[in-house]
């Protein structure tokens, strides 16, 4: 699985958001069950899936899908863009 | 029960057996959450109970609910839950009206961190002893004496604890009034890093021991309310190591301590404290022999060519059966399937020298070459005992397949190939529990080694009184006798077969009764020509002048069939009418398992009345009933001090 494919299945499973509506603009401000607690558990499912561990201070201000890949990025895994659909 | 719906309900069932053994290998927050969506719509055909759960956690428990509920399914239940705002314990617990009250939950889990209800034991606890000792100075009578006594522990720490547990006693108490749910509670976890260091073994005030007072302090509590139980969250958390068990991130940011790594065996810790109180425990191990018992194959090395013994591999089988003879002394019935000549298995038993494991171990023994699963399905009927009951072992992945295919309510574990990690295997099964081991548990393997061997006399006659004269049968009756307490939850707990109703009673609900004035109830122990069965029917009867009821009727499985079930209910009909009861009444209500009980009441001279729900009400005119007993059994009533 690529690392694009991996996060939206990550994203998928804990927001309940399909697989093929998942794009780099997806944030805590469009999905309603991206609230706190699932954003802690969407990190820490994040970590298991990729095997990191992501810098603390950034965790809290990380509710988009944008965010999250940089917050991979600072940790030398690249994931690709993610547009509408493929 | 509808044939045509069967192997479609198995199709489903191996394929969520799957589902739940894979993310019991990787239960990771993701498994989790695909597991949980593919099996939610399923819950209800997997699941044998469904329970109403109670969680009340001093810290955000949210996260934990999808695993609690996948391990409750892998158990057997269909879990719902209710999760209180993290550190609403008191108050959910005294208001009868609270959210909790409103669930109306089974169970009640208190998920309580002492490290959240009493932060300063933990982060402050050297602060906390040298003001509790410079405190006690003033204090202290007369200048003269010149000695000075250590810090007293009541003083700071230990009025902490003490504060604490008093705060939640009377919140327990409160909460009996109005509920009568079970509640489990999690005792206290000691620091991963003590705050004296390596100083705090000797300490005065041992951060350490208080901790273990505290827990002394909550099994104590717990004696002292009615179905209250204590959890050993410090055993499991040892067990996972102290220091990785916490994830201060997850915990500094979300108020989840736990490391999401650990969710999984922390649900899974809880389902097994639940299980058994519902009789979903399992009973039987099913070994296999080559590469279990022993290493290599007997049938191709003979028996001195097998690895068992003093040193490696041979050690790792003898530390295997030892943690097996384990399981039997703790009341588990072990049985052997193996694909071999029997000769060449019973010489291992009878002449090999480091063998732990003997054959009066096992209550049932298959020996052949026919599919592992239909010697199952035989095991389990000589032994009268679900087949849901039976965990196979077996170090073979295809023969651990075949039986998750074809006996997929069988557990099946697959054994590692590494011989040195085989103990381990069976130290970690969680699926046997009990909340009490009683004597009876302690025999129970031999006992139903006793009844393979009725059967075989039972094979070897023709007419039933015959056999039933062979036996040798002496009941023995007993009202209200206190030493049958723990037996008689827990038969209430195990029976599901031969049950009116399957209604379980915890000690405190079978002491209620035997105190009730208007209720008794009886135990009946069975001795026959090949020993002493132990306490093996239970009956709770409710008085009223004209008529008697049977509120609860159930006996043991494994004397059934010897008509000691008629002779019982004659028994108590006879004590009825003595009473001056016109009418015995009991009520059956099916269950999945207790089709053993249909047609009891009637071939035993009840009639059938209104049906109340799923339930029917039965009724016995005791005006011309025949009560006597059979010439075959001797019924004897216990004189009310007599010994079990």
């Amino acid at each position: 699985m690529d690392n694009s494919r991996k996060l939206r299945s990550t994203i998928s499973a804990i927001l309940g958001v399909p697989e093929d509506q998942i794009t780099d603009d997806l944030s805590s401000e469009t999905v309603d069950t991206w609230d706190s607690l699932n954003h802690i558990n969407l990190i820490s499912a994040i970590e298991q899936e990729f095997g990191v561990t992501l810098a603390t201070d950034d965790l809290a201000d990380s509710q988009s899908v944008r965010k999250l890949k940089a917050l991979l990025a600072d940790r030398g895994i690249e994931v690709k863009a993610i547009a509408n659909s493929e | 029960m509808n044939s045509e719906s069967q192997p479609s309900q198995q199709t489903t069932r191996v394929k969520a057996n799957a589902i739940l053994a894979e993310v019991d290998a990787q239960p990771t927050i993701v498994n989790v959450a695909k597991a949980s969506r593919k099996l939610a719509a399923l819950s209800d055909t997997l699941a044998k109970v469904s329970l109403r759960i109670g969680c009340l956690s001093s810290f955000t428990f949210d996260p934990l609910k999808p695993f609690l509920e996948l391990q409750g399914l892998r158990a057997g239940m269909a879990i719902e839950a209710y999760v209180a705002p993290y550190g609403q314990i008191e108050q959910q617990l005294i208001d009868a009206s609270s959210d909790l009250a409103a669930f109306r939950p089974d169970v009640v889990l208190l998920a309580v961190r002492l490290q959240d209800v009493c932060p300063a034991l933990y982060e402050a606890f050297n602060a906390l002893t040298a003001d509790a000792a410079t405190q006690s100075e003033p204090a202290r009578p007369r200048a003269g004496s010149s000695v000075s006594e250590p810090a007293r522990p009541r003083a700071g720490s230990s009025a902490l604890v003490d504060d604490w547990i008093t705060r939640l006693r009377s919140a327990l108490l409160t909460f009996r009034q109005h509920l009568t749910a079970r509640v489990l509670i999690q005792n206290y976890d000691m620091p991963a890093f003590p705050a004296a260091g390596i100083a705090d073994p000797r300490s005065p005030v041992s951060q350490c021991a208080t901790i273990t007072r505290a827990n002394e302090a909550l099994t104590e509590l717990a004696g002292s309310i009615e179905n209250a139980h204590v959890m050993d969250y410090e055993g499991l958390v040892s067990r996972h190591g102290r220091r990785d068990w916490q994830d201060p991130r997850t915990a500094l940011f979300a108020r989840i301590p736990i490391a999401p790594e650990h969710y999984w065996h922390l649900a899974g810790f809880y389902v097994r404290h639940i299980r058994p109180l519902y009789g979903l425990s399992k009973k039987v191990l099913v070994l296999d022999a080559d590469n279990t018992l022993w290493g290599g194959v007997v049938g191709d090395v003979g028996l001195d060519g097998i690895a068992l013994g003093h040193d490696y591999p041979g050690n790792a089988f003898v530390a295997f059966q030892k943690r097996v003879l384990e399981l039997y002394h703790r009341g588990v019935i072990l049985c052997l399937a193996s694909k071999n000549e029997p000769g060449a298995v019973e010489e291992v038993f009878d002449k090999h020298p480091d063998m732990v494991l003997r054959a009066e171990h096992f209550a049932a023994t298959r020996i052949n070459w026919d599919p592992k699963p239909q010697n199952i399905r035989q095991m389990a009927a000589d032994l009268n005992l679900g087949i849901d009951s039976f965990v196979f072992v077996d170090d073979s992945a295809v023969e651990c397949e075949l039986m998750r295919t074809a006996l997929p309510d069988v557990l099946s574990v697959t054994l590692p190939s590494d011989p040195a990690r085989l103990p381990g295997v069976i130290e970690s099964l969680d699926c046997f529990d009990q909340w009490t081991i009683s004597a009876e548990d302690r025999k129970r393997g031999r006992l139903y080694r006793s009844q393979v061997e009725r059967s075989e006399l039972q094979a070897a006659t023709v007419d039933m009184p015959t056999f039933y004269r062979q036996l040798e049968m002496r009941m023995t009756v007993f009202v209200d006798h206190a030493a049958h307490v723990a037996r008689a939850s827990q038969m209430t707990n195990r029976t599901n077969q031969f049950n009116m109703h399957t209604i379980r009673c915890s000690e405190d609900d079978i002491r209620r009764f035997m105190e009730a004035d208007d209720h008794h109830v009886v135990t009946l122990v069975l001795k026959d020509r090949f020993g002493d069965n132990g306490v093996v029917g239970l009956a709770v009867v409710r008085m009223a002048r004209t008529e008697w009821v049977l509120h609860m009727f159930l006996m043991s499985c494994r004397v059934l069939g010897r008509t000691v079930e008629q002779t019982f209910v004659g028994w108590l009909a006879e004590q009825a009418r003595k009473a001056g009861a016109k009418r015995l009444s009991a009520e059956f209500l099916p269950t999945a398992k207790n089709k053993p009980f249909v047609g009891f009441y009637q071939e035993r001279g009840f009639t059938a009345a209104e049906a109340d729900g799923d339930a029917r009400q039965w009724v016995w005119d005791l005006t011309d009933a025949e009560t006597a007993p059979p010439d075959w059994i001797d019924v004897i009533a216990a004189s009310p001090d007599d010994a079990s």
